[in-house]
């Protein structure tokens, strides 16, 4: 938990400092839209973490957010479907795909990476093929309101909507199936040592499938929600949202190596995603120059992804810094010779090497 | 004694050494002569492997002098140690697979062509074909690792340490996993390093081998040297008794054992990669032992009863029952349970704490909608504490903080919490200290004295004659032998396990 505690700290001090240079930071309209934006990462980052802490990765997610909302767009707008059967059958697409995906990983032994990358690149491709280069718009289907209703009205907004919701339901049941069921309990065996794992009985490559098709099946419900908020699909929508998926969750405590990490973490990895995003262009400083005018210096939204990537750089330093010193701790402590190495080197690599073949 | 000429190559003095918890070595001293062969035995812990990798400069002594020459050194690292002419080949085969043999030989000391870094590759070529001859190895430098045997790889790591003018050449454990013929060759080969006037320094178990190839033994235990003989004086028992220290009985729980009914019949089973079909079988409480090298098979054949990997033919009857398993699952319900050989790699979970490594197996048995029950997995781990005394400061500690015994026992506790009927236990106290070792036999002991069956597969000849009612000699993936406790001997057991008698 003090990896939860370490990141929820961050957030909070970003916060004070983004809402403290600019107040509309705290206005209703932009927690609110934060909140729903969060939602949408979050969704499909608790996906991302079964797979991550079982030691695998999918980048197949990305895609699959975009192509679920492609088909949606297609099947409401083109065919003329009801926006129920659209969702359903986007959904299920999204399922099989990841049970195909974790199908060809278990059962071949192929590599995750290269499996979910082919992935990746396949969707996109099919998404490509559908718009043709253009867009699909969703017009003013009722489906929109998904990502624009929801319950408790207060002044035309809605406090607790459909995406927020939808997370809400999500946290829940991920944080269920991974603290307190077997699967979970087994999904954190295999990151540990998928082979002890294999040895005491757990159905490692059922697990692991199982893992595949849980974050496929929420990409795919995050696509559906995606695709009321943009209301504009393109093959484009959803491009390096794997990426994304992956930052947060390591800011989240998931290691890659795999065994670590919860959802709580993940979600207050969504979290920090997200604010730094709406930070960078929220921020501003007001100034007067020598003459007495106010003005207001802005960060270059061009930084986005500079400040982002080091944030995620700074927190794994800090993360491993940490874990060096307690481990040097508890060295000095058992050794007369505190300066002299171990017999046996740190195995957890080692282990972690063998346990992939 | 101290004069560079005419004194010994090098010296080891008084050379302690302390690990956390342990003192590894306790004032240890060692010389060896030019152009010796020179054997280090000593029960595994005993602190051979400390003390070589003191002097290839892997570890450096807390106390203690080591003299090359006549001129004090300090070997700081592997580097400066193979500066001096010192070099290790290890137990393991550590090569690159998918690099060929020259490409091994010269790794990370690449000869190149000018004052670009491009490979010569001709003098590669040339350089490694020379030491290859030197080792007698009849293979082309550009051979794939890959293809060699695991004899032909030895080789190569000999030819590595060769090639960097080694006058101190450590083998540890060199024919561990070599088959009879292979092993003379080697003691061939050893014997051409020694005309050559190459020190080796050769640490085995095989007492027989090294009779038959070192001019002087020293002996180490619990940290401490014994002593040195010269070969012409020493005999086996001579050397076991300064080994062990003590009376072999008192080591393992006495009980007297009543052949039961069969339980386990094995019957023309075929592992997979095994030439022929493998059958015997195992009564109630028994402890059937399984002897034999390194790659004879051993593990491949648990793994089969435990349902890891699977028969290719052949039946398994296990209490009347024909047992299909296909994995481990299965097995474990049909009551049959592996406690692996590899604590670190196979046996534990080291992130995660010993309740939940002790709760891993039975998990799917005590969940009630699909929700495990935490009671069940605090009160399975107190209790397993409680019983096999598992010192740790708490359920909720990290395993990988414990020390090697303590995790052993985790091991244990957590395939007997599953209260198995057929135990297989695949080097239950490899690398553990003296301590835990006696509290795993009396467990052992224990179990069996209650009607449970137990394979037990170990390298250590004592752990084997001292334990099982019967032993399994298995040999290149064949049984090689059957023997009763009455008739076994280490003698016996080690030629049928070297293939000597195998039919």
């Amino acid at each position: 938990m003090r990896r939860e505690a370490g990141i929820a700290v961050a957030l909070v001090c970003i916060c004070l400092l983004i809402g403290g240079f600019n107040q509309d930071f705290w206005s209703s309209a932009n927690l609110l839209n934060s909140a729903r934006q969060i939602s949408m990462l979050g969704i499909y980052s608790i996906g991302m973490a079964f797979v991550v802490i079982t030691g695998g990765i999918d980048l197949s997610v990305g895609s699959i957010v975009g192509l679920t909302g492609v088909i949606i767009a297609t099947l409401i707008t083109r065919s003329g479907e009801p926006p129920v059967v659209a969702v359903a059958v986007a959904v299920a697409i999204s399922v099989t795909i990841g049970l195909s995906q974790g199908l060809l990983i278990t059962r071949l032994n192929l590599q995750p990476f290269i499996v979910t990358l082919a992935g990746m690149l396949l969707l996109r491709g099919v998404s490509q093929t559908i718009c043709n280069g253009g867009t699909i718009s969703l017009g003013a289907s009722p489906f929109r309101d998904l990502a624009d209703s929801g319950f408790i009205e207060v002044h035309g907004e809605y406090l607790l909507s459909y995406p927020v919701l939808i997370f809400m339901v999500t946290i829940g049941l991920g944080g269920y199936l991974l603290h307190y069921t077997v699967f979970g309990r087994y999904a954190y065996a295999i990151g540990g040592n998928r082979e002890a794992a294999l040895y005491s009985g757990v159905s490692v490559k059922q697990v692991e499938l199982g893992t595949y098709v849980i974050s496929a099946a929420l990409a795919g419900v995050a696509g559906v929600v995606y695709a009321a908020y943009i209301g504009q699909m393109s093959h484009t929508v959803g491009t390096a949202y794997e990426l994304v998926a992956i930052a947060a969750v390591v800011l989240g405590g998931c290691s890659l190596r795999g065994g670590e990490g919860s959802i709580l973490g993940v979600v207050i990895g969504s979290a920090l995603m997200k604010v730094i995003e709406n930070g960078i262009n929220l921020f501003k400083i007001d100034y007067h120059d020598s003459s007495g005018v106010l003005h207001e210096w802005r960060l270059n939204t061009n930084w986005q992804y500079i400040v982002i990537g080091g944030v995620i750089l700074l927190a794994v330093i800090l993360d491993q810094t940490r874990q060096l010193r307690a481990q040097k701790i508890r060295r000095g402590k058992s050794s007369s010779s505190p300066e002299v190495a171990r017999p046996t080197p740190d195995h957890t690599d080692a282990a972690i090497a063998k346990s992939r073949p | 004694m101290v004069s560079s000429y005419s004194g010994p190559l090098l010296e080891m003095r008084e050379v302690v050494k302390r690990f956390p918890g342990v003192t590894a070595l306790d004032h240890v001293s060692i010389s060896l002569e030019r152009g010796e062969v020179h054997a280090l035995m000593g029960e595994n812990g005993a602190g051979k492997s400390t003390l070589m990798k003191i002097l290839n400069g892997a570890l450096s002594p807390d106390e203690g002098s080591i003299v090359l020459d006549g001129t004090p050194v300090e070997l700081s690292s592997i580097t400066v140690a193979k500066s001096l002419g010192i070099a290790l080949v290890h137990q393991e085969v550590l090569l690159a697979p998918n690099l060929d043999v020259a490409s091994n030989i010269f790794l990370g000391h690449e000869p190149t062509a000018s004052f670009l870094p491009v490979l010569d590759r001709k003098r590669m070529n040339v350089e490694a074909k020379r030491l290859l001859a030197r080792v007698g190895l009849n293979v082309s430098p550009t051979t794939l690792v890959a293809s060699l045997t695991t004899a032909q790889m030895q080789m190569v790591e000999i030819c590595k340490a060769l090639k960097d003018q080694a006058r101190i050449l450590i083998l540890d454990e060199p024919t561990s996993s070599l088959a009879t013929r292979e092993t003379e060759r080697l003691l061939d080969i050893i014997r051409e390093l020694r005309r050559s006037s190459v020190t080796v320094v050769y640490i085995s178990h095989r007492i027989g081998e090294v009779l038959a190839i070192a001019d002087r033994i020293t002996v180490l235990r619990d940290g401490h040297d014994v002593g040195t003989l010269n070969a012409r004086e020493a005999d086996a028992n001579k050397i076991v008794s300064m080994m062990i220290g003590r009376d072999l009985k008192n080591w393992f729980p006495k009980r007297d054992s009543v052949p039961g009914e069969v339980v386990l019949s094995v019957e023309s089973l075929r592992v997979p990669g095994a030439p022929c079909p493998l059958s015997f079988d195992a009564t109630r409480g028994e402890i059937l032992g399984f002897a034999g090298l390194v790659g004879s098979g051993r593990t491949e054949l648990m793994e089969v009863l435990a349902g890891i990997r699977s028969a290719e033919s052949g039946s398994i009857i296990f209490e009347n029952r024909t047992m299909r398993h296909t994995n481990v699952r299965q097995a474990i319900e049909c009551g049959i349970c592996l406690v692996p050989e590899d604590r670190k790699l196979q046996g534990l979970i080291l992130s995660m704490s010993v309740a939940e490594n002790l709760a891993l197996p039975g998990l799917r048995y005590h969940s009630r909608a699909y929700r495990f029950q935490r009671k069940w997995q605090d009160k399975l781990a107190h209790e397993s504490v409680k019983k096999f005394r598992i010192r740790s400061s708490g359920i909720s500690t990290k395993v990988a903080t414990l020390s090697g015994g303590t995790q052993q026992k985790v091991v244990l506790a957590k395939w007997l919490a599953l209260k198995p009927k057929l135990l297989i236990l695949d080097e239950p106290t490899r690398g553990i200290d003296v301590g835990a070792r006696a509290e795993i036999y009396e467990h052992i002991v224990a179990l069996a004295e209650s009607g449970m069956t137990i394979l037990l597969v170990s390298s250590d000849m004592e752990e084997i004659l001292g334990l099982s009612d019967r032993v399994v000699v298995l040999c290149e993936r064949r049984i090689s032998g059957i023997v009763a406790r009455v008739d076994a001997d280490k003698e016996l057991i080690g030629t049928l396990m070297t293939g000597a008698r195998a039919a």
